[in-house]
Parts: C-alpha cells; sequence; structure tokens
C-alpha cells in the first residue's frame, strides 16, 4: 500500500496500537513482521514469494560465508547472492528490455526474431529491496557487519515497511541493531514523527501531484512541440515534483520509522542548492549514491588506480546508476550525462584545485549546476529520445513555430512552487530541519503544521503511487 | 533530544552514508527538537479542526450536500457483480447521458432486478462493450448509450476502468471501500470538483498570448454507492451556475483549428462503428442481445451534434453496421418529450425518472418482449 492512502492510515493506526502493547519484544517484532508483509501484499499478494526468496537466499548466503574455510568458498557465496539477486532483479525488470534490444540487434543483423509477449508484472520495490539484501551479504563478506544474531532481525531489516518499497536503502548494520532491544517512540518522537509525516506527505500529496505533475504531463506526454517557455516550465515542474514525491516518501518513512521508535537514515540534503555535482550526489538521495559508491565503485578500483580508471569507474558507476532506475536507454542516457558531469567537474577540480568562489559565483555555480541537473531531467522523464530532443530543442530556443501548450495558471504555479523550493534549499543548504524546528516559535510550527495538513485533506490526493515505486 | 545548547552541531550537517565512504553506516540518529510538543500538536489539531469546519461550511453553503465519487474502484464494485453471479444481468453502458439519466430504482421498480451501471461520462462505451465481449461470463443483455460527440470520436475521458478492475490491489479494494463508507458520505468538499487544485485552476488567471485557458466542466451530478446518479439540483435550480454549465458545452460547439476536419470526423466515426459491430457480433453469437440508445438532448447541444455527426451518417450507419436494434428518442413520441435538460445534455432528477420508466416502457414492449424466455436460453447454455 502507499503511504498516502486511506488503507495506510487503519494499518498504521492498526500498527501503532499494538507496538504500544505491554508486549514481549519478540512478539512486538514479529507484530511488525506480519505488519511488513501484509504491507507489501496489499500491493500483490503472490509477490511476497519473491520478498521471501531474498530474505532466505541472502540469511543462508551470509551464515555459510561467514562459516566458510577459504577464500574460493568465501566468495562463491557472496556471488551466489549477488547472482539470485541480481538475476531475480534481471528477470522481473530488464527481462522485456533485454528481449526488446536482442530483437533490435537481431534485425540489424537480417535476422527476423520475433520473441514471444514476456507479459510480467514489475514487482513494487524490487530494486529497492534487493539493494537493501544485498548489503547485508557485502557487508558480512567484507567484514563490515556481523551476521543477525536471529533470523527474525534479520528478516525483519530487510521487510521492514517504511523502507521497503522506496527506501531509504538500510544497511544492515544501520537497522538490525535497533532490533536488539525493545524500543518505544516516546510522546514526543511520536508526535515529531507525525509531524514528518505531514510534511512529507505534503510534500507528495499537495506539491507533487495536485500542482507540478499536470505542467510536466502536459509537455512531456503530449505530441506537441514545446517552446523555450514551455519546455522550460515543463521540465521544472518535473524537476520539484520528482523532488517533492521522492523526498517527501523518504520523509513520510523516516516519520512512520520514528512513530515507532526506530531511526531511519537522511535520503536528501536540499539537493537544488548543490553546488557541482559531487555535491549534488551528497545531497539527492543519498543512500542509493552512497550504495552505488561503496558496492560498485569503490570495488571496480575508485580512485585508487590513476585517472583513467577512476574516470572509467565513475561512468560505469553512473550509467548503471541510471539503468537500476528503468529499463529504457534514456535511464542509462540520464545517468551518462550524470557520470560526465561528475567527470568534467573532477577533471575542472584538479586543474583549478586553488580557486575558491566569491559569494556571487558560489551562488552562480549553484544554480549554473541545477540548470544542467535540470537538462538530465529530461531523459528522466522523456519515454523517448525522441521526445527528449524534442524538449530540449525547446530548452535551446529551437523549436520556434511551437505553439504554446500551458496556460497561465501552469506558469504561474510551477514558477512559484519550483522557485521557493530552491530559495528553501538555498537558506537550508547548511542546516538540518531539526535545527530549524528548535529555535521556531511553537504557535509557527503548530500554524504550518495545521496548514500543511488542512492543505493535504482538501488537495483531496487520489493515492498516486509515488514515482519511485516504478525503480 | 536535540536541545538548544546543543543545535550549534545541528545547525550544520549531520553525516550521511555520503560523508562516510567505504565503512560500516551506523545506526541513524533522529534527534528530537525541543519543543512543547503537546502544546504544539494540541494546537495544531484546533487549528486543523477549525480550517476544515469552515472549509466544509463553505461549500455546503454553495448547495454541497455529502455524495459518492464516482472512481474506478466504484465502477470495479459494479463489474465485478458479472464475476460474483450475475452475469445474466442487464448492463447499462454509454456516457454521462445513460449514466445521469437512468435511474436504477425506477428500472429496478419495473424490471424486478437493478441494472448494472457501467456508463462512464465523458466514455465512449466501446472499451468497456469490448471488454464485456471478451468476457465468456456476461451472458445478459447490454443496453449501449450513444452520446455523438463521444461514441463516434471513441473519446474516453474517463477510459481504463476496466483495466483498473483486473488490476486493483487489495490496498485499493480496502481504501475504497472506507473512503465511500467513512468519509464520503459525510464530508461534502470531498468532491473531485472542489479540490485545492480544481478550485484554484478555475479561477480568473488571465490568458497567456495564444493560449487560452478553457473552463472545465463543473459537477453535474450525485452518485450513490450504487452508482445510481442523478443531476444535481444546483444545476436545476440555480439560474447562474445553469449558464455557467451551458457556456462550458459551447467552448465546444464551435470548431477550432486544433478540432478534427469534417472529414477526419467522418473516418473517426466509421472506426468506431466497425469497433462496434465487431463488439456486438461476439456478443450475438454468444446470445447477448445488444441495444443501442440514443439519450435526449436539445437546445444548442442538440444542434452542435446534428451540424457535426449527422443522423444518417453516424446513428444510423452504426445500426446498419452492427444489425443491432436502436432506439432514438426522436423517434417515440413517449421519449421525444419537452423534458427538462437544464443545460441542453443530461435530463433533471425528476425527468430521469419519468424518461427511465417511459424507455423501459418501449424496451419491453418492443425489443426485450422475451423476458422469461430469455433467462431459459441463458439457463440452457449454461
Amino acid at each position: 500500500m502507499v503511504f498516502n492512502c486511506l488503507t495506510f492510515v487503519v494499518f498504521f493506526a492498526t500498527v501503532l496500537g499494538l507496538h504500544s502493547l505491554r508486549l514481549p519484544w519478540i512478539a512486538k517484532k514479529i507484530n511488525l513482521l506480519i505488519a511488513s508483509y501484509i504491507f507489501y501484499a496489499a500491493w500483490n499478494p503472490p509477490f511476497v514469494i519473491l520478498l521471501w526468496i531474498s530474505t532466505v537466499v541472502d540469511w543462508y548466503a551470509a551464515r555459510q560465508l561467514v562459516e566458510a574455510k577459504g577464500k574460493a568458498r568465501r566468495h562463491a557465496w557472496m556471488l551466489l547472492s549477488v547472482v539470485a539477486n541480481l538475476g531475480m532483479l534481471g528477470y522481473f525488470k530488464y527481462g522485456q528490455f533485454l528481449l526488446d534490444n536482442f530483437t533490435v540487434l537481431m534485425a540489424s543483423l537480417g535476422v527476423d526474431y520475433q520473441p514471444a509477449h514476456y507479459d510480467i508484472v514489475l514487482p513494487v520495490g524490487i530494486s529497492f529491496y534487493t539493494f537493501a539484501t544485498l548489503s547485508y551479504t557485502l557487508d558480512v563478506y567484507l567484514g563490515r557487519a556481523q551476521t543477525a544474531r536471529n533470523f527474525l532481525d534479520y528478516a525483519l531489516f530487510v521487510t521492514f515497511f517504511p523502507h521497503l518499497v522506496a527506501g531509504p536503502i538500510m544497511r544492515p548494520t544501520e537497522l538490525v541493531p535497533q532490533f536488539a532491544k525493545p524500543r518505544q517512540a516516546s510522546g514526543d518522537q511520536l508526535r515529531f514523527g507525525l509531524a514528518l509525516m505531514t510534511l512529507g506527505l505534503f510534500n507528495k500529496i499537495v506539491l507533487a501531484d495536485s500542482f507540478l505533475s499536470a505542467a510536466a504531463e502536459k509537455v512531456y506526454d503530449s505530441d506537441k512541440l514545446p517552446g523555450t517557455l514551455d519546455a522550460w516550465i515543463g521540465t521544472l515542474a518535473f524537476s520539484g515534483q520528482i523532488f517533492c514525491d521522492f523526498a517527501g516518501y523518504s520523509t513520510t518513512a523516516i516519520g512512520v520509522a520514528l512513530c515507532l521508535g526506530f531511526a531511519m537514515p537522511d535520503n536528501f540534503r536540499f539537493p537544488y542548492a548543490a553546488v557541482g555535482f559531487s555535491d549534488f550526489w551528497r545531497r539527492w538521495h543519498i543512500t542509493l549514491s552512497s550504495w552505488l559508491r561503496d558496492y560498485l565503485y569503490i570495488p571496480l578500483g575508485g580512485n585508487r588506480h590513476g585517472a583513467a580508471r577512476t574516470y572509467a569507474a565513475l561512468m560505469m558507476t553512473m550509467l548503471l546508476g541510471g539503468l537500476w532506475h528503468g529499463a529504457n536507454w534514456t535511464f542509462v542516457a540520464w545517468g551518462g550525462l550524470h557520470g560526465l558531469y561528475l567527470a568534467v567537474e573532477r577533471f575542472l577540480r584538479g586543474r583549478f584545485s586553488n580557486y575558491s568562489p566569491g559569494p556571487l559565483m558560489f551562488v552562480a555555480l549553484g544554480l549554473l549546476t541545477y540548470a544542467l541537473i535540470n537538462l538530465t531531467w529530461v531523459f528522466f522523464r522523456a519515454k523517448t529520445f525522441g521526445k527528449a530532443w524534442d524538449v530540449l530543442r525547446g530548452m535551446l530556443g529551437f523549436n520556434v513555430a511551437a505553439k504554446p501548450i500551458l496556460t497561465m495558471y501552469y506558469l504561474v504555479t510551477v514558477g512559484v512552487i519550483v522557485g521557493c523550493i530552491v530559495l528553501t534549499h538555498w537558506i537550508m543548504r547548511g542546516r538540518t530541519l531539526e535545527s530549524v524546528v528548535t529555535r521556531a516559535p511553537p504557535a509557527a510550527i503548530s500554524i504550518v503544521w495545521a496548514l500543511m495538513a488542512f492543505a493535504i485533506v482538501i488537495a483531496q490526493g487520489s493515492g498516486n503511487a509515488f514515482i519511485y515505486f516504478q525503480f | 533530544m536535540l536541545d538548544r545548547a546543543a543545535d550549534d552541531e545541528h545547525v550544520h550537517q549531520r553525516e550521511t552514508a555520503s560523508d562516510r565512504p567505504g565503512v560500516a553506516q551506523p545506526v541513524p540518529k533522529r534527534p528530537v527538537p525541543v519543543q512543547p510538543w503537546s502544546a504544539i500538536f494540541i494546537g495544531m489539531l484546533l487549528m486543523l479542526s477549525v480550517l476544515l469546519g469552515a472549509w466544509e461550511w463553505y461549500w455546503r453553503d454553495f448547495g454541497v450536500t455529502p455524495s459518492i465519487r464516482n472512481t474506478d474502484g466504484l465502477w470495479a464494485i459494479q463489474r465485478r457483480r458479472i464475476d460474483n453471479g450475475e452475469g445474466n444481468a442487464t448492463v447499462l453502458l454509454g456516457a454521462s447521458r445513460v449514466y445521469f439519466d437512468m435511474q436504477l430504482p425506477v428500472w429496478e421498480k419495473l424490471a424486478g432486478k437493478r441494472p448494472i451501471q457501467l456508463a462512464y461520462e465523458g466514455t465512449t462505451p466501446l472499451g468497456y462493450l469490448e471488454d464485456l465481449a471478451a468476457d465468456p461470463k456476461f451472458t445478459g443483455r447490454a443496453l449501449v448509450g450513444v452520446a455523438p460527440d463521444v461514441f463516434f470520436t471513441g473519446f474516453a475521458y474517463r477510459g481504463g476502468a476496466d483495466k483498473y478492475t483486473r488490476r486493483e490491489s487489495p490496498s485499493q479494494r480496502i481504501g475504497q471501500w472506507l473512503s465511500m463508507n467513512f468519509v464520503e458520505p459525510y464530508l461534502a468538499f470531498y468532491d473531485p470538483d472542489f479540490s485545492l487544485h480544481t478550485v484554484l485552476r478555475r479561477q480568473p488567471w488571465p490568458d497567456r498570448p495564444g493560449k487560452h485557458a478553457s473552463l472545465d466542466v463543473r459537477k453535474l451530478s450525485m452518485t450513490d454507492a450504487g452508482r445510481n446518479t442523478h443531476m444535481w439540483s444546483k444545476v436545476v435550480t440555480d439560474p447562474d451556475y445553469r449558464a455557467l454549465a451551458r457556456s462550458i458545452w459551447e467552448q465546444d460547439f464551435q470548431l477550432g483549428p486544433d478540432d478534427p476536419t469534417p472529414e477526419q470526423l467522418k473516418k473517426m466515426a466509421s472506426e468506431q462503428i466497425e469497433r462496434a459491430a465487431k463488439a456486438v457480433k461476439i456478443l450475438r453469437e454468444r446470445g447477448v442481445p445488444v441495444l443501442f440508445v440514443r439519450m435526449p438532448s436539445n437546445g444548442k447541444y442538440l444542434e452542435f451534434e446534428n451540424r457535426i455527426l449527422p443522423r444518417a451518417e453516424t446513428w444510423d450507419a452504426l445500426l446498419a453496421a452492427t444489425g443491432a436494434p436502436g432506439i432514438h428518442f426522436q423517434d417515440y413520441p413517449e421519449l421525444n418529450q419537452d423534458w427538462e435538460l437544464p443545460e441542453w445534455s443530461h435530463l433533471s432528477q425528476a425527468d430521469g425518472e419519468r424518461f427511465t420508466a417511459a424507455l423501459y416502457g418501449v424496451i419491453a414492449r418492443d425489443f426485450w418482449r422475451d423476458d422469461a424466455a430469455h433467462a431459459a436460453q441463458v439457463s440452457s447454455r449454461e
């Protein structure tokens, strides 16, 4: 189920109620595990089996590699986990993509290959939980983590519903120790957790779904050629939408976990105030970018083997990171563009290592970063390269004959909302939400909280899925 | 807890995984800012209650009363009746005219059984007719409404409800049940027409040069949990609202440069007729009678329909191509009365009830006379 639906309200109230009962800790953990399976099964019950497979394979592989004698055996158990998880991911997520590309390749060689229809539904959140379970085996293999003390703690780490389907992608060392001792939210934790949930749902339901998604759809999902203003507003709307959608999910998830007494890590740190692309990736989807860094970029050599290998590792990491988001070459292009940005930035930083920008140049570089990130969003949002080129040409002013697409309402609302988002990120770029809330007058917190909750209710969201569920 | 003395450390970034490459990530810290959270929470609840109360009062003052939302989930409940033992039922398909004008209690009183209402506003019934044609469980009868500008263009504002029904998750089904039992019957403002985004969008924004903002269709109807729907009384009793509803239709009466040309319209109509013929053939082979019904319209709407989609090229061609019978309201004196259609396209609730009774009379007299024979035929096939 999604956080922004009535079913979740009832589900969460029930889970909170059960978690507050005077039960043994093990019973509470079993409750949380069952609740997490119900949370997942509420989409499509048979897919719980995949979750079990992923859970059991990694539990077994991690135990075996700890007990294995010899490097080769340890290596083999680690590989079993990687192959099982990536195999499952590949089958469900990339099967059609691979088949389509194989068909195109055959056609280019003059072979008329007609594959059977590949009618596979993508299990929600599979990219997230396979990465979480993989990190368990890999951390054990790399000696960064010990195996969980018992299967219940481990299964709950994989399945814990706040992070299960769209992250933050948890590492075993972040969550498993939290199951060791009884945890119950204090009154203040519960109320602050509810405030975080309100903030997250406000981002999702009000900003992303109600105000920003329609403008992006009108530009990206229409067959009309966008002019400069429409192309930019449509893309800016998407930049705001995807941030509010995904950061909204993460904030809600963090709030949900806090209400139950658990801590989850930050996944976003005001990314649209990033200055440079390495800074951006330290602020955007932090748990994924750090996962890719720790389990892909560093094993590929990282920056330890000279410049050429570093650039190659960087590009490979970003290309695969792009593919992780979706089985489409447009996502690979998005990742490739980010890889290119990071490589250029790395080169420039080496070349101008003594350069330190003044305040104005600092802001200018930040806005340049934001503008270039918007160019990458074009490939992320467009369903085809044809559409992406249409929008890019529009953004660069080449679609001179284009007729207006968006009405004044969309121009104004997107301009105001995205402007406020970027401004907020700049104000907050060196702070945390908690530090600002600490200094705010209590009445102001009440008012802002009530207004956000009011906007959520009157926006009447239709329970739209979060964008990242499809990844 | 995060207190002000320790705040300096938190004003600056707290570390995340991005600051700790290649190491085991520790248990995260999630400090709670020191604030009187109980008072803040109570203050928030009080303020929220006042705001929601004022919002509800505003819409009730506007004339709104609670109604069930016409969602894909509500449609799915009716569609599943066919799968759950009512495969031999009479199914109503069509766009908003069948949806608003056909009064299910009246039909039920006359026929002894309530039909399944699967019409969807602004949506060609052909997609759903094809869905029924592909479903061997459906052995009943289909009444298919024909609103020319929707049916013969294939326009589908709410298409995809059949796919939604097949893919509806347990969570969505529970959410639908919760909403229609515990929220929608009590809150007048909980209607898509009064959502924040919709209300803001229909404010008088200045036009962008080269882009005129057209008015969206406003709330016209009230629906119950069984999808019985009737015209909202405000359309009948409030002259300003009625004029607004008419002006919204009038926007479409003059075709613009972006609209299809007469040749394109002709091609679209023949494509839709071909679709209908295929679906009807499958259904008739299964013994399912299909009856097309042209529901009433009048005033400028009827003039528009006759002008761009003339009867001979559309309605008559449809009946000829499908071989199915049809009832055009203008062909029957009892259906071609001085009905009250406040915005030219839909009947008021009172006339909807009278029209339903009159239409059922015509159907029972001229088309579906053999109720008993039909039931026997179905049971012998099963």
